[in-house]
């Protein structure tokens, strides 16, 4: 190893680094190390002239190694490894040592002691880098096409967006129609658009887009590949009705004897056993309900079928599976409404008169179970007081500590809709801190003020029921005033938070995808890749990723989709080049590395009659979980030897 | 300028002195939500003492954050939570309302501010091993409930009464009841 010519870059970062770290000392000792043919500091090595000096000496030392010590790898290798290459040099022959995260800003108080522990964190990295290989990114070509899942706002957005541009997309949704929780809204905040007209036109576009196939009443079961090239299965559950043969006339619901709550309007209205959830439904074809329908029960009826003048009701239809091929992928499986019953005290599921923001929703909206009269479920009055009890399940450490980010505006916006409909009704709003951060909400705030909307800063403490009326008392302490008081009230809506689906764990196993503290699919950096996962080519849109209201969720799905738009019009993607290799003739074929790779990249496969591993090179990500496992130590770390790792521990010890 | 709150001086160690008196029962990790009260109400809210009393268990709250040391401890109020755990239940901020009331107890207690009522309660414990005293009607309705008029207990037994008495010698509560009533 001996024609190692190695070059080494101390950098200043500003006073970032140079002002606890003496560089100056650092590049001195190290000069002196064996095959360290110059060591130099520099103010900003990430600037044009100190990319420019590294490319320079590459080429008029004939440096075959270099060492940048500088700031975190995750920022700036890729600027060094692109300048490297530039210059005729292998990227995987470029190290870093981080001494700024871990000396100068960690020990900012001691400047000798981060010299010492800079020089050693260099010496370590030159020690390393005799050891590195050139490696090869490797390069697949990627299917133009995508699988969004989840038909709400978002993966209405998104969808459009990618189809738009070219795309083949594959819309999967898991109910019988798309629109997702924004078909449930009446108005909208701040706007006071009618949910329905702005979004009815868009699930229309869905439907006739050429480049869009909708999967409606579908769930995908499993996933495999990587970015470019994924292979989804998805299930078509039977709707018992032929979807070429419908026409959507609804004969069949007029004419179905069965009556079940409808969870569209959460229960608060019924359907029929063969239903669309909502007339405006895309697709509009019917589905039967099997659990409830009288054929499948008692083998009775079929009066559906006998008034069909199209003959699509098909009793006998079977799930089927459809597998499809795409290239990028977009969760848009949204939100899941908190179960006030959780908070004993606020009596939900008890007192009929206590409801929550969605129902709300229902009952206010025309085409709901009262066409859009805001009555009390308890006796179908109108009520003449309203509270709005806010933060039911968020901002809570016994529930969710996250704020859910729409129940403020919502309920901003439902207070205004009863004061419409009954102007001498009293609405207070019980509240922590009223959050209203968007365009145009702060404004909205201060017009529902200005309505008359009493505001009382205290979160409720409990609801009782006198047995008599169903009134509701609130306990309550007006805080601003330090004053304990009890209130009656004719209806308590819920301000019930936004949590995570249910069924996120199976959509985050199919996928291998990271889920945040609160639930929710966790994004790849919080700031700089808000719509990308930990899985390359699967991008967030919307409401999965954490609570949203509309215009972020629409926001969000459409930077999903233009990042997934990027590898699918390049039309090839590059994989990392560091990835772990097998060394057949070690392995003894116990499987333990099978089992712990998390990305599913290793296989058995048959080798002279034996057993042994074998890496997907394409899925491993690098990780070296493998190789670590590996009782036979057949597995190399390309990048990360045993080897290398030890001589970096040695040259920390040196001293 | 005695009721002027403008210029008093807090004492900024006041929740950290909170927190070490109580981490000899409580575990300290859990008694540190006491910096993370926001405030919003559902304790008083919740307070059945509140509803009769002056009590405002948010503003102990608020004022052992402040460092108010004199207010928080000096109040009639501390005595009149019946420490019956709503609060600490549904604070969604999972601050230890209750058992901060306790440990400030405590320390009032220890500094000789135990008010008056509290001191009678304390006595009555002193002198019979029981907190409320067992009188002619109590012992009466328990004729009626088919037990004995005296229960088993301190009251029937003078040798227990004897080792509690001792128990309360030993950690000094005994003193400070005495010393304090007077
Ligand atoms: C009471 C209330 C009032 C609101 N009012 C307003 C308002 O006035 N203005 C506003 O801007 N915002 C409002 N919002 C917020 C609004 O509902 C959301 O911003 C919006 O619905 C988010 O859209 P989404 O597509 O991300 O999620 P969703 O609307 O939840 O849609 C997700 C879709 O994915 C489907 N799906 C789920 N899991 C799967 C799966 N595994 N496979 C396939 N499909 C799946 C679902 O069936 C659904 O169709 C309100 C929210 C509430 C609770
Ligand atoms: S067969 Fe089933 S779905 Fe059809 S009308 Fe009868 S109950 Fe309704
Ligand atoms: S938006 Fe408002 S009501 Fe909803 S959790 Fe946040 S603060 Fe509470
Ligand atoms: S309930 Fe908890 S957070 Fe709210 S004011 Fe009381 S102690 Fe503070
Ligand atoms: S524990 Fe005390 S302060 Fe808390 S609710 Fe009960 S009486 Fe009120």
């Amino acid at each position: 190893m001996a024609d190692e010519r190695i070059g080494v870059y101390i950098c200043h970062c500003g006073t970032n680094i140079a002002g606890t770290v003496d560089v100056e000392k650092v590049a001195q000792r190290i000069a002196g190390l064996p095959n360290v043919v110059l060591a130099k500091d520099y103010k900003y090595m990430c600037s044009e002239p100190g990319q420019a000096m590294i490319k320079q000496d590459i080429r008029d030392r004939k440096l075959n190694r270099v060492i940048v010590a500088s700031c975190s790898p995750r920022m700036h290798e890729p600027t060094f490894r692109k300048a490297a290459q530039e210059a005729g040099l292998n990227p995987y022959l470029v190290e870093m040592a981080n001494i700024r995260e871990q000396c100068s800003w960690v020990h900012m108080k001691e400047p000798e002691k981060a010299t010492v522990k800079a020089i050693a964190l260099v010496a370590a990295a030159v020690a390393k880098s005799v050891f590195d290989e050139p490696l090869q990114m490797r390069e697949v070509p990627v299917t133009p096409a995508a699988l969004v899942i989840g038909g709400g706002i978002a993966g209405i957005q998104s969808s459009l967006d990618l189809a738009d541009q070219g795309f083949k997309v594959h819309l999967v949704e898991k109910t019988p129609s798309i629109g997702g929780h924004m078909a449930q809204l009446d108005k909208t905040f701040p706007t006071l658009d009618c949910s329905a007209c702005i979004l009815t036109p868009k699930m229309v576009d869905i439907s006739r887009h050429p480049n869009i196939s909708l999967l409606a009443y579908s769930e995908v079961k499993a996933i495999d590949g990587y970015i470019g090239n994924f292979k989804a299965r998805v299930l078509k559950k039977p709707r018992y009705v032929d979807e070429s043969k419908c026409t959507g006339c609804g004969l069949c619901a007029e004419k179905c004897p069965v009556n079940v709550p409808s969870e569209f309007d959460l229960g608060l209205g019924t359907r029929k056993a063969i239903y669309v959830p909502f007339p405006q439904a895309v697709p509009l074809r019917y589905t039967i309900d099997r659990e409830n329908c009288l054929y499948f029960k008692k083998n009775i009826c079929r009066a559906c079928e006998k008034f069909c003048t199209s003959g699509a009701i098909d009793f006998g239809q079977l799930p089927a599976e459809v597998e499809l091929e795409v290239g990028a992928i977009i969760i848009a499986t949204g939100y899941d409404l908190y179960d006030a019953g959780h908070k004993a005290e606020y009596g939900y599921g008890i007192y009929r008169n206590v409801i929550n923001g969605l129902e709300f929703e229902r009952l206010v909206n025309a085409s709901g179970p009262t066409s859009g009269k805001v009555l009390r479920p308890s006796d179908g009055k109108a009520p003449r007081s309203v509270a709005f009890v806010q933060c039911v399940g968020s901002r809570d450490k016994n529930a969710n500590l996250y704020c859910s980010r729409v129940c403020c505006m919502a309920s901003l916006k439902q207070a205004h809709q009863i004061k419409e409909k009954f102007p001498g009704a009293e609405v207070s709003i019980f509240y922590i801190d009223m959050r209203c951060f968007g365009k145009g909400y702060e404004e909205f705030y201060e017009r529902v003020q200005q309505e008359g909307v009493r505001f009382i800063r205290g979160r409720v403490g409990e609801i009782l029921e006198n047995p008599d009326d169903k009134n509701l008392v609130l306990r309550f302490e007006d805080t601003l005033l330090g004053e304990v008081a009890e209130r009656e009230f004719d209806l308590a809506v819920l301000a019930t938070g936004v949590i995570p689906r249910a069924d996120t764990s199976e959509l985050q196993s199919i996928l291998k995808l990271s889920r945040g503290p609160d639930g929710f699919f966790l994004e790849a950096h919080p700031k700089l890749r808000p719509v990308e996962t930990n899985i390359d080519g699967v991008f967030l849109g919307g409401a999965a990723q954490g609570p949203k209201d509309i215009p972020d969720a629409v926001a969000q799905a459409g930077a999903a989709a233009s990042r997934a738009a990027v590898p699918l019009s390049m039309g090839k993607v590059e994989l990392e080049g560091i990835i772990a290799s097998v060394d057949e003739d070690l392995c003894s074929g116990c499987r333990i590395c099978e089992s712990v790779c998390e990305y599913g990249a290793i296989k058995m496969k048959e080798k002279s009659g034996k057993q042994v591993s074998s890496v997907i090179e394409v899925l491993c990500k690098g990780c070296g979980v493998c190789g670590s496992a590996c009782p036979t130590k057949s597995i190399k770390m390309c990048h990360f030897t045993d080897d290398a790792i030890l001589a970096q521990v040695k040259a920390v010890l040196r001293d | 300028m005695k009721d002027s709150k403008a210029n008093r001086v807090p004492s900024w160690n006041l929740a950290k002195e909170v927190m070490s008196r109580g981490a000899r029962i409580y575990p300290l990790e859990d008694l540190n939500t006491l910096y993370e009260c926001v405030q919003c109400g559902t304790c008083v809210g919740s307070c059945p003492s509140g509803r009769r009393t002056a009590l405002r268990i948010r503003s102990m709250i608020r004022g052992i954050q402040m460092g108010y040391r004199e207010e928080v401890l000096d109040t009639n109020d501390l005595w009149s939570c019946t420490t019956c755990y709503t609060c600490q239940e549904r604070c969604p901020r999972d601050v230890r309302v209750t058992e901060i009331v306790k440990i400030v107890r405590n320390i009032a207690f220890e500094e000789g501010r135990a008010k008056e009522r509290h001191l009678v309660v304390a006595n009555n414990f002193i002198k019979t091993g029981h907190t409320i005293p067992l009188n002619e009607e109590g012992k009466k309705t328990r004729v009626k409930l088919g037990l004995s008029p005296v229960p088993p207990t301190s009251l029937l037994f003078p040798e227990a009464l004897a080792e509690i008495q001792e128990i309360m010698r030993t950690d000094g509560f005994y003193n400070k009841v005495i010393r304090d009533k007077k």
